[in-house]
């Protein structure tokens, strides 16, 4: 039995082994971190800065936290059924200031209206 | 409202004043701020990737994006597809050094191999249009897989407009812009100037100019012991030039060559005829004369002595090529050495743009751009992609070649992991010894208690070929015994 033993010690394990097919992982951490290469292994504080601005009126930003956001910094972690639904409920009305900026209504500039009025002429004025 | 009242194919025409034919149309600046304010939609043609760079990274990209189904474009201001791999880097300088190596070989080493040869004589002209030609037919050759996956290829110099646009200022004339949802950038690198010299590509050249040289130089001085300057220092030494290379440091190859080898190099490339100048610096440079006269001493301070040239190559490295990309306008950030800051998945801090090659972290090579290139589409077409930093071998193509993959020995050392070296000679390799080619060895560094393969440092004829065994050995977490016991040919080099 010790022989044995000794026999399956000496049994050659080889490291290189056929690791299956490759598949995606099924959890990948999107969130930015230093790039393997990067001398100083830090990201700039820049990163997180404009991640956190870009996303000011999202549901990704903990701070804003609204029926349709997770809180986690995962919007795409949850099927859009689950986040419930994007109609306003009855009697309850989205109002336009309520959206970001971009989408709200631009005022008319004295400008705009004279070269509506004028047929553009003032434009060359 | 105004929007609403006016279908959008109309707006903008309805807007222009009426009578005057677009070709002469000035808008003045309210015009022009006020458009951009209502957010009309802009000549710009959007796509799903532009790539500013047709280079290894850049076409690399290009294909791998159209070949995924995307709406790719790739702007590139050179004019010829590849970047300075293809056009002026590795291609060209394989040629020369290939070809170089046989007039050598022919010259001096026919007679011990029973082979009389008459009068050698070189063609330096033909020498450099059969590098042309190599360059030429895999450029070429890139612009059909353009073709072939509908990938758009624009002639011009791109900058950011904004952070979806790139204005491309057209080599045929004119402009254009072209619009992304996501852009990669691939610029890729350019020679970094010695301070005091200025290049012309004919008498101080880069390697640029050293692929180009009209005939031989009696005497040429490399700054710079690196791969580029002892490559490009090996061509013209075997074509008959007296080649001196000066070098900072306290060994040739760079600070990536394992000190061992570098030395068993130095001493090959010295009984070929190269002189070496090791921890010495270039003080200042004069190329008024006839001749270029270089300063150098001792790297900690010595006696100044003066070398004469008639072709000095500055090899003393690349630097990133990010001038006029505008990356400014857009607020993307560069190091100290400036390179372009990403995170692990190529994202600048503007997650749509992404960043590949010389132009940002990792070695300067062109098979770690085309690496990057594949993640990098990967990433933006399955979320996910893969580049592994520490299984990416170099080569320098002198002859011997050079070439290694992993840790170096003093990296190991310094890591504080106990391991073993393993070494054979070429001398006792039966197919060296049949070649009459048996300058190098084979090193093998690898974990004391694991056997786990750490790195591998070949100098030997072919060992940029065979170093491709030892990268995928280390991919896979190999041992020496897995290696040791894996069936190899008999006679080869393997």
């Amino acid at each position: 039995m010790n022989a044995t033993r000794v026999l399956l010690q000496q049994h050659r394990q080889p490291m290189i082994r056929f690791l299956g097919k490759r598949t995606v992982p099924q959890k990948v951490d999107h969130t930015p971190h230093a790039h393997p290469a990067s001398p100083t292994h830090s990201l700039p504080e820049s990163f997180a800065n404009y991640r956190q601005k870009a996303q000011q009126h999202g549901p990704l930003n903990p701070q804003q936290r609204t029926q349709y956001s997770t809180g986690r910094g995962a919007v795409g972690s949850h099927s859009g059924k689950s986040l419930g639904p994007v109609e306003p409920a009855k009697g309850e009305f989205f109002d336009r200031s309520e959206l970001p900026e971009r989408f709200r209504r631009l005022k008319w500039t004295m400008a705009e209206i004279e070269a509506v009025e004028s047929g553009g002429a003032s434009l060359y004025v | 409202m105004f929007k609403t009242l006016i279908p959008k194919a109309t707006s903008r025409s309805l807007l222009r004043p009426v009578g005057q034919a677009s070709s002469t149309f000035r808008p003045s600046t309210f015009y022009l701020v006020d458009r951009a304010r209502r957010g009309y939609a802009t000549e710009a043609e959007e796509k799903d990737l532009v790539i500013i760079g047709g280079g290894v990274a850049g076409y690399v990209a290009a294909i791998k994006a159209g070949q995924a189904g995307l709406k790719v474009a790739c702007i590139e201001k050179r004019g010829a597809l590849g970047g300075t791999c293809l056009n002026v880097g590795c291609i060209p300088s394989k040629s020369l050094l290939n070809n170089s190596h046989l007039y050598h070989t022919i010259l001096h080493d026919t007679k011990n191999r029973g082979i009389e040869v008459g009068d050698v004589k070189l063609n330096l002209e033909q020498m450099m249009k059969a590098k042309e030609t190599s360059v030429s037919g895999l450029t070429k050759g890139i612009e059909f897989l353009f073709k072939k996956n509908n990938v758009e290829y624009i002639r011009g110099t791109g900058a950011f407009a904004d952070e979806h646009t790139v204005a491309v200022n057209l080599i045929d004339g004119g402009e254009t812009s072209v619009r992304g949802k996501n852009i990669i950038i691939a610029t890729g690198s350019e020679a970094t100037p010695f301070p005091g010299l200025s290049i012309d590509e004919k008498r101080v050249v880069t390697s640029t100019g050293a692929i180009a040289l009209k005939e031989v130089p009696k005497k040429m001085v490399v700054i710079g012991g690196g791969i580029i300057g002892l490559e490009m220092g090996s061509v013209w030494s075997r074509l008959g030039a007296e080649v001196t290379v000066v070098e900072f440091l306290g060994q040739i190859g760079g600070p990536g060559m394992d000190a061992e080898i570098s030395k068993m190099t130095q001493k090959i490339l010295q009984k070929q005829g190269m002189k070496f100048k090791l921890n010495t610096k270039v003080t200042k440079g004069d190329d008024s004369g006839d001749t270029i006269k270089i300063s150098v001493e001792a790297a900690k301070g010595g006696k100044e002595e003066t070398l004469d040239a008639d072709v000095v190559l500055v090899a003393i490295g690349r630097r990133p090529y990010t001038a006029g990309l505008g990356v400014e306008n857009i607020g993307i950030e560069t190091d100290e050495r400036g390179r372009l800051v990403i995170d692990q998945e190529y994202r600048t801090k503007l997650p749509h743009i992404r960043v590949i090659g010389d132009c940002t972290f990792g070695p300067m090579l062109a098979h770690k751009a085309e690496e990057e290139a594949v993640a990098a589409v990967e990433f933006i077409t399955k979320n996910y992609g893969h580049v592994n930093y520490n299984a990416i071998p170099s080569v320098m193509y002198t002859h011997p070649e050079v070439a290694w993959v992993g840790q170096t020995e003093a990296e190991v050392k310094n890591s504080g992991v106990k391991y073993n070296v393993g070494s054979f000679p070429f001398s006792a390799n039966s197919r060296a010894k049949t070649n009459l080619d048996t300058d190098g060895i084979v090193k093998f560094i690898a974990d004391a208690e694991t056997d786990r393969i750490l790195g591998i440092h070949i100098v030997g004829p072919n060992a940029g070929e065979m170093i491709a065994e030892g990268t995928l050995a280390l991919e896979y977490g190999a041992s020496s015994e897995d290696v040791a016991r894996t069936s190899h040919a008999h006679p080869t080099l393997a």
